[in-house]
């Protein structure tokens, strides 16, 4: 497996684990899991999962860089589209289904199916698609949606109002430090971690924003390769930039935090599900093939071109693949309601998203594609 | 043959639709029949949760309330959330509160709302509910502290909040009352641990006396829970029928048919009347303040 996606198999086991564990436990002990979880929610959600961010914060900007398959306007723009339109129409139907249901308390978690899991969407891709280029198609629309979901997750999330002068003082202190440091040519990435990391970490904690970010504006200023040798592929071996050695260092640990991010956040009572545990999976598996589909059906006659290989019945079993969140759905439905029923319900809403799996399957055997083309 | 034995039949079937009158009429009665002390100096309210359908049940419970509010002076009304279901405009606020609980309000009694998960969150600032702007606020009357969470989501501030209100409360009694019960036998929702683990420690260690939920549509009480009783009244409009299941922890429960309860708390005891929509009495008894425990009356 090398030079070949390696990071995203191997780390797709560790949530469902995790999770499959914390829905016994919560179900079995609900006291003693909920005074586990409430006790290490913290280390593991606001501290662990930084790094996983980091690692595709730095998928994502080396994309984006010359050579990368994020780079031109014209490589990105359809999966950016589309990605638009996937996101919005998933939070349209959200939010339609939570008003009609008269559970207007759930309307902030919004951002919750902006979610894409990438790892298991990778999987679910390869597996109906092969080698297929549609893959890489589906990989920019899952870090493009996400994308959107932090992005908004940033902007629209809970602030502390209070602190958030001293918040923007600190991220622009960890900003400068990672400029130096920088422009003083220092290659490890223990120094960018230690030094603005952490002030970025402070800066968002102290604001109110979601601290699991802290990376994302510190990972630009790491040295990167010259070369992007891929989404979520691994790096030649000869590759010791700085970018690379930190994926490689944490690659591992992260592995081990998605499991602990499953057992901290998966347990949900197995009864009585409601409004928002429906109202995710609903507006993922409805919005986001749809949304797909007609945000890039606009970009095409705007212009764009599909990529070569690519029809529309593939487009739409993207869509129906680019609905799995799990992970980032959790992350996003952590990072929008505190401890309580409404998040309980966007908890198991977003472990059922992984039915979007099915989904895409059933459609993919219906539209004879990938492995079901005739 | 045939003719006679009907005849004879008669007086009896008479007999018994005379009896049946007369219990009927009685149970009309008693259904009325108030059971607190209705003591001069003491601190009455009554307490409704899940109510604001807009339906004739709420209104059937509301004109209940008022038929008690008559003998029984209470001076607020607690509300345990989900209020309005759901429209929340200016029209739905008279149709599904203002409206049914207009005598009540009239009379001069004020309501104390909790928030539900079908309530709109822009609400607390509706006046007739006496929220101040705020998702969680307390106040008080007389010896009692009451403390309005809001259980949708407890986030730290809220948990800051309400660890230093009740350690500065010196009130004789403190209720607390939100919308997710800590304990319930509810089939539906049931308990709400991931709350319980944050929340009953808190109680606990800062003598809370009594806490009051709802979202299960069902009246419940429980025995003391590391010395706290807890009440479920979830039922005021709306109704899960039969959808208790009853545990170890239930000490009594009625789940038929609407129901509101009045509550009087006096020096030392907190006594409890439990009523359906027909004015049937389902429950009662006496919490007192140094044991916590509840003595039921009812069988």
């Amino acid at each position: 497996m090398s030079r070949v996606v390696r990071f995203l198999p191997e780390s797709i086991w560790a949530l469902p684990i995790g999770a499959a564990l914390a829905l016994t436990w919560a179900n079995a002990l609900p006291e003693s899991y909920y005074l586990f979880a409430h006790a290490s929610r913290f280390v593991v959600n606001d501290v662990g999962l930084t790094f996983f961010l980091g690692i595709v914060m730095k998928e994502v900007w080396e994309a984006m860089r010359p050579g990368g398959s994020l780079h031109t306007w014209r490589k990105v723009a359809l999966p950016l589209a589309a990605s638009i339109g996937g996101a919005g129409a998933s939070v349209a139907v959200f939010l339609l289904y939570v008003h009609t249901a008269g559970d207007r308390m759930l309307a902030p978690g919004w951002i919750t199916p902006c979610a894409v899991d990438i790892a298991s969407v990778y999987v679910v891709g390869r597996l109906l698609f092969g080698r297929h280029a549609g893959v890489s198609f589906l990989l920019m629309l899952a870090i493009a949606m996400n994308t959107i979901g932090l992005v908004a997750l940033a902007v629209f999330g809970p602030v502390d109002g209070a602190h958030a002068a001293s918040g923007i003082g600190l991220m622009a202190l960890a900003l400068g430090t990672a400029f130096a440091l920088r422009r003083a040519r220092v290659t490890s990435f223990w120094w960018y971690l230690l030094g603005p990391g952490v002030l970025s970490w402070w800066a968002l904690y102290l604001s109110g924003v979601h601290p699991a970010l802290a990376l994302m504006p510190i990972i630009p200023f790491m040295p990167h390769a010259q070369r992007d040798v891929g989404l979520f592929v691994d790096a030649a071996p000869q590759a010791h930039d700085t970018l690379t050695m930190f994926e490689r260092w944490w690659g591992r640990p992260v592995e081990g935090i998605l499991f602990l991010f499953g057992l901290v956040n998966a347990g949900v009572p197995m009864h009585g599900f409601e409004v928002g545990a429906w109202a995710v999976p609903v507006a993922v598996i409805i919005g986001r093939p749809i949304g797909v589909l007609v945000a890039s059906a606009l970009a095409v006659g705007a212009g764009l071109h599909l990529p070569k290989h690519l029809r529309w019945p593939d487009i739409a079993v993207m869509g129906c693949i680019s609905s799995i969140g799990l992970v980032m759905a959790l992350f996003f439905a952590s990072a929008t309601f505190a401890t309580g029923p409404l998040l309980q319900e966007l908890k198991a809403g977003s472990l059922l998203t992984a039915f979007g799996a099915v989904v895409a399957l059933v459609a993919a055997r219906v539209l004879h594609v990938g492995r079901f083309a005739r | 043959m045939s003719a006679d034995p009907l005849r004879h039949r008669g007086r009896p079937r008479r007999s018994l639709a005379a009896l049946l009158i007369v219990c009927t009429a009685l149970l009309h009665v008693t259904a009325q029949e108030l059971a607190l002390p209705n003591a001069p100096d003491s601190v009455k309210f009554a307490v409704i949760g899940d109510m604001g359908t807009g339906e004739q049940e709420q209104y059937d419970v509301a004109q209940q309330m008022t038929r008690f509010h008559a003998k029984f002076t209470f001076g607020h009304v607690i509300t345990l959330g989900d209020n309005i279901y759901g429209g929340q405009g200016p029209e739905d606020l008279v149709k599904k509160f203002s409206k049914p609980y207009k005598p009540l309000l009239d009379a001069g009694v004020r309501f104390y709302a909790a928030l539900g998960n079908h309530d709109d969150p822009a609400n607390v600032s509706y006046p007739l509910w006496n929220m101040g702007g705020q998702r969680y606020y307390a106040y008080v009357v007389k010896n009692v502290a009451f403390f309005v969470l809001d259980s949708d989501q407890l986030d730290p501030k809220q948990v800051d909040w309400i660890t230093n209100a009740l350690k500065t409360s010196r009130e004789a009694w403190k209720i607390c009352y939100f919308h997710h019960p800590l304990y319930s036998d509810g089939r539906t929702h049931g308990s709400s641990v991931d709350l319980r683990v944050v929340l009953e420690p808190l109680f606990v260690a800062n003598g809370v006396n009594v806490v009051f939920s709802g979202h299960d549509h069902i009246y419940e009480r429980t025995t003391p829970r590391k010395g706290i009783t807890y009440f479920v009244s979830g039922a005021a409009g709306q109704l899960r029928k039969g959808d208790t299941n009853p545990s170890a922890m239930t000490a009594a429960s009625f789940d038929q048919d609407r129901s509101f309860m009045l509550i009087e708390v006096g020096a030392n005891d907190l006594a409890f009347q439990v009523i359906s929509r027909t004015g049937v009495t389902v429950d009662k008894g006496t919490i007192h303040r140094s044991a916590r425990a509840p003595e039921s009356d009812l069988p």
